[in-house]
């Protein structure tokens, strides 16, 4: 009896997780005279593909994708690689201001984003950063989180290891690349994972720095396509449609990281 | 050299933090004193912005909606509970489940605007079609406030629960299972396991998620940026209009005052935070 109950708990809660991906899908295929239809329409009654069609067209999507892999894999291999380096320092290394440069990292956790967004603003003009991809990555390329990630991925490692390592006169660069950052491989497929997602949609800091068009990443063109294109809902639908299967694919075979992440962060 | 390499090790990621964050931190502080704008020179004020900003109706009614956010987390708890519950004992068999859970979870802020802009547009939105089938007429779910408080709340709790949900999985993974076995040879029937015996030992993973989707909701601005973007001030929140008075107003020294207040918020809820960590 009980597991019926949860049985139907569970598919309710996948129902409606997925039903607004569905009525977006709809609607992409859907056509002018059907897109206003009262009742809506759930299935489209003829499949259209004018609308992503005519939205290419209409916006350089293209162009908004290659710029968002670009920040995307830039973010990506950059967080992965500073949080390392900085993790094993913390973890493995004995140094004079090891207790200051902690609470650097925690007071950079402390402060959120929407906070320092004017003055990291007036930084990046100063920088000559401002409208560039450079001045979309380079500002929140490495954050404490990832840093306290890869530290605990050191930490776990046996001192043995090390010890071996040390004792073969490896120096602190070829300890830390080729002794132990192979086997903080889950660690960092976890962090490439969560770095992933959160650069894929970022979407307020690229939306204060981008001005020109040829510089949007997806999200920033969208939302432009969202107030230009306010009577044809359908492009901006494929639009999203489009914009959403890199990150799902690339979940589908990353899922298992991604919940190791949510699992080791949960307040343990 | 070995003396050094840790520095060497830190010092990109340190560097970057210290610029990009911690220096602007120091400088919205610092601003906030300040009578400075975009197009104007600067001068020392002292308290004049704080003075102008408790003085300002705007201020109080974002204040009051984004502390009203805050009553998202009481029900994503609730929901992100059910489901955890629900879940628990198929977890390996239900990846898939899962992968749905997460959906909303991984999908791009803008897109989620998109999606329920459209379910909750008021003309031939899916939303009131649904409602109307129960009888209940057109509601202005994006133009009326409170109303347009609630789309994005369900927007949120939307968003949010599956991962609230793994995080209470994983919370659950840590009860002994000799006290929930205990619990079943005493008798109790599942719903007397979930108040007498899971509930009491998530309270560590339940306090979590309370600061972390409070402080969530207290910074909420994108939300609202896609989903009711022409809605008048007073029905929006202390980051959005943080947004207005920096970026469309260029009114610096103000809209640093209202950052410094709205670090003041969030930092009672990470002290809270690393409080908590200390004592597990």
């Amino acid at each position: 009896m009980m597991k019926y109950i949860r049985y139907c708990i569970l598919v309710i809660g996948a129902g409606i997780a997925v039903m607004p991906f569905l009525w977006l899908l709809s609607t992409s295929f859907k056509g002018a005279e059907e897109l206003f239809a009262y009742p809506p329409a759930i299935i489209p009654s003829v499949i259209v593909w004018e609308n992503y069609s005519g939205l290419w067209n209409a916006v350089p999507l293209g162009i908004y994708f290659i710029n968002t892999i670009v920040v995307t894999i830039i973010s990506v291999v950059l967080n992965v690689l500073l949080s390392s380096l900085a993790g094993f320092a913390l973890a493995r290394q004995h140094f004079k201001y090891k207790q200051t440069v902690f609470y650097v990292i925690v007071a950079s956790l402390l402060i959120p984003k929407e906070v320092i967004i004017l003055p990291l603003y007036t930084i990046v003009l100063k920088m000559h950063l401002a409208d560039s991809l450079a001045g979309v990555i380079i500002p929140f390329v490495v954050d404490g989180m990832g840093i306290f990630m890869m530290r605990q991925a050191f930490l776990s490692i046996p001192k043995e290891i090390e010890e071996a390592g040390i004792i073969d006169g490896a120096s602190p660069f070829v300890l830390w690349w080729n002794v132990m950052l192979p086997m903080t491989k889950p660690m960092m497929a976890t962090l490439t994972i969560f770095t992933f997602i959160a650069s894929w949609g970022d979407f307020l800091w690229p939306l204060v720095v981008l001005k020109s068009p040829e510089h949007f990443t997806l999200q920033v063109g969208l939302s432009y396509l969202m107030g230009t294109f306010v009577d044809n809902f359908r492009y901006v639908a494929a639009g999203g449609i489009l914009s959403i299967i890199p990150v799902v694919i690339v979940f589908i075979f990353m899922q298992k990281y991604f919940e190791r992440g949510l699992f080791a962060g949960s307040g343990k | 050299m070995n003396k050094l390499s840790p520095y060497i090790f830190l010092s990109p990621a340190l560097f970057l933090l210290s610029l990009f964050i911690i220096v602007p931190m120091l400088e919205v502080v610092y601003f906030s004193f300040m009578r400075y704008s975009f197009f104007g020179t600067s001068e020392f004020i002292g308290f004049g912005n704080y003075t102008r900003l408790f003085a300002d109706s705007n201020f109080w009614w974002t204040l009051f909606n984004s502390l009203l956010y805050v009553l998202v987390t009481p029900v994503l708890m609730v929901v992100s509970l059910i489901f955890a519950l629900s879940i628990r004992n198929s977890m390996r068999s239900a990846k898939v489940l899962r992968l749905f859970f997460f959906l909303p979870v991984i999908t791009p802020i803008v897109v989620v605007g998109i999606m329920w802009k459209w379910i909750f547009t008021e003309e031939s939105g899916l939303f009131n079609y649904i409602l109307s089938l129960i009888g209940v007429g057109n509601v202005p779910w994006l133009t009326n406030y409170p109303t347009n408080v609630v789309s994005v709340m369900i927007l949120t709790v939307w968003r949010g629960f599956g991962y609230y949900m793994m995080i209470l999985l994983a919370g659950m993974a840590l009860i002994p299972k000799e006290i929930e076995e205990a619990g079943i040879l005493d008798g109790a029937n599942p719903f007397q396991q979930v108040i007498h015996i899971i509930l009491p030992n998530l309270k560590p993973t339940l306090l979590f998620i309370f600061v972390v989707s409070s402080s969530s909701a207290i910074k909420l601005f994108t939300e609202l940026y896609v989903l009711i973007p022409g809605v008048p001030m007073n029905n929006k929140t202390l980051v959005a209009y943080l947004y207005r008075q920096s970026f469309e107003r260029f009114d610096f020294g103000y809209g640093s005052a209202l950052a410094v207040v709205i670090f003041v918020i969030t930092s009672v809820f990470s002290y809270a935070n690393i409080k908590m960590m200390e004592r597990q």
